[in-house]
């Protein structure tokens, strides 16, 4: 337990700053183009901050920080993806041409991109919808991951802190819309950076030092777990077996799923729209690749060393002193080897981790809902702001019943779900979308489709880790998953995005064939 | 450094020099884009 008073005190100055800030954006915001895309002329270090705190929530700190204590140092790889795929070609190959066409367009959600950029409606509620059925579980694994660390800390009843932590980040979004939450954003990406280098620099000199710390975690390689150790795990400072069933959980879900994922996510493309221009873009650049390194680099760096201090101070490894949730692990880590002032500090930036991805989600889906659909359903041409608000409220609403329902071990898995998902469904189509001269629509929904329904088939029915929980093929067809090893560890993910990009290059054919055919009939005219 | 998998080398080498190469790439092209697209 820490201080309560030092805590209340740091709470109060960091809920007043964040506050403040989203007034400052409530201020600024003039119109609807403030309010959805940041008036399309915000700061390079702003939006880098921004970019970075909205990928890394409490689950890459959390949940893959106590994956990582259980699977081991390969998660390392996790982070190239992050910062390879998440920045550098987010940036450069997606950033530069969605911003260019989405500001030519004058799209302001991703959803309206796509739907514009195809002259297509159906693509608009088609990727609306998606978002609305599948952005939720994530926005309930992030609230659940920061009332996790709240609850536990200070034990005070869970579902209080489920709400009270989803209301605060509620009302300066709603409020505040794009501009606030970038700015809150940014702050908190600052105190997440000051908090992780300090992790990093307790924990090694709690654990013996860099090259102590990784030798002492090599020696306990006996005390990998036996379940761990006959999937392919026999060292946590090392990838487990090459094609072992471990092995293709941490390739294909956890460092392919999450690491490719990020590429299409709706609440991160939406940002590349408020740049003013590609130098902003450049800049941020420079601001969002060292962020990331220190966020899920340290995380994955830690979580495996935790189970060195565990051992020395419990003697037990870190799973079993967390009873078997990885959720646990690095709170209860932090919890029990840190001083109390970094607890508190820790306590900040795991709420401040949370509330950036949180703020960015419930926009998203708040536009998703009072901006896209609304649009499409009503057909008028532009929804006014108090409809996005209200919007707003009715998604927040639902996502904070789905947390509160959905089981508490599920952060990293929910995450690697909703990217994976994002990546099968839309990032052919927005590749086409950006890189053709004259998109067509049929080869983006031929994709759209078959990438979503390939995930959402491989989900249920063949990958166990979700096919458990979910229980529907047991129902059916009485057995687990349809297919056995190796199958039923392959991600969906990688069935999906392969697939959906064969449909889209079919669908380019086809429509090509169609071309020439009329050319040719009208010729013929 | 503890840590003898050359594949977990090789991931933390990469994410190092990754972070290195954004901000190099920020540096060298910071004033670049703005006439064109401002």
């Amino acid at each position: 337990m820490v201080d309560t008073t030092l805590f209340a005190i740091c709470t109060v100055i960091y809920l007043g700053v964040t506050m403040y800030l989203g007034y400052l954006g409530y201020r600024h915001t003039k119109g609807a183009d403030d309010f959805m895309v940041g008036g399309r002329k915000v700061h390079p270090v702003v939006l880098g901050l921004s970019y970075g705190a909205t990928f890394i929530s409490t689950s890459a700190i959390v949940g893959f920080g106590g994956i990582a204590a259980q699977y081991g140092m390969g998660l390392i790889w996790l982070t190239v993806l992050n910062i390879g795929l998440g920045i550098l070609i987010a940036f450069i190959v997606y950033g530069k041409k969605t911003r260019e066409i989405g500001h030519k367009l004058g799209a302001v959600t991703f959803p309206d991109l796509m739907g514009k950029r195809f002259k297509s409606p159906f693509m608009q509620y088609a990727t609306g919808i998606l978002i609305l059925l599948s952005m939720p579980l994530y926005c309930a694994a992030i609230i659940i991951g920061g009332a996790w660390f709240v609850s536990s800390t200070f034990q005070i009843d869970y579902t209080l802190a489920l709400l009270g932590f989803a209301l605060i980040t509620a009302v300066y979004v709603v409020m505040g819309g794009l501009l606030a939450v970038m700015y809150t954003d940014a702050l908190q990406g600052v105190l997440m950076l000051v908090g992780m280098t300090l992790l990093l620099v307790l924990t090694f000199a709690s654990v013996g030092g860099v090259t102590g710390g990784f030798d002492n975690l090599a020696a306990l390689s006996p005390q990998i777990p036996q379940n761990l150790q006959d999937g392919g795990l026999h060292s946590w400072t090392a990838m487990p077996d090459l094609g072992s069933n471990i092995w293709f959980t941490l390739v294909t879900t956890i460092v392919m799923g999450v690491g490719i994922g990020v590429l299409a996510q709706p609440q991160l493309s939406v940002r590349f729209l408020t740049a003013k221009d590609d130098r902003s873009l450049n800049r941020a650049i420079a601001v969002g690749g060292p962020f990331l390194l220190m966020m899920t680099g340290v995380a994955f760096t830690v979580g495996p060393l935790t189970n060195v201090w565990f051992w020395n101070n419990t003697g037990k490894i870190a799973s079993v002193a967390a009873g078997g949730n990885a959720d646990n692990i690095i709170p209860l880590y932090i919890n029990s080897a840190m001083p109390e002032l970094f607890v508190v500090m820790f306590l900040l930036v795991l709420l401040a981790a949370a509330m950036s991805t949180l703020s960015s989600i419930f926009h998203t889906l708040g536009t998703t809902a009072g901006y896209d659909l609304y649009k499409q359903i009503t057909k008028k041409e532009t929804p006014s702001k108090r409809i996005t608000q209200i919007g707003m409220v009715i998604m927040i609403l639902a996502s904070v019943a789905l947390a509160l329902v959905m089981p508490s071990n599920i952060i990293a898995r929910a995450t690697a779900m909703f990217m994976g998902l994002c990546a099968c469904a839309f990032l052919p189509t927005l590749t086409y979308g950006l890189y053709s001269k004259n998109p067509v629509a049929l080869p983006a929904k031929l994709s759209l489709v078959v990438g979503a329904v390939s995930w959402f088939i491989w989900t249920v029915f063949v990958h166990t880790a979700e096919a458990k929980q979910l229980g529907i093929c047991q129902a059916l067809f009485g057995q687990v998953t349809l297919l056995g090893a190796p199958f039923n560890v392959i991600d969906p993910l990688i069935i999906g995005l392969p697939l959906a990009t064969v449909a889209l290059v079919i669908g380019i054919l086809v429509t090509r064939t169609e071309d020439t055919s009329s050319d040719r009939t009208v010729g013929a005219d | 450094m503890g840590i003898s998998d050359p594949w977990v080398i090789l991931g933390y080498v990469l994410s190092i020099g990754l972070a290195i190469a954004c901000i190099a790439y920020g540096f060298v092209k910071r004033n670049e884009g703005a006439e064109k697209n401002g």
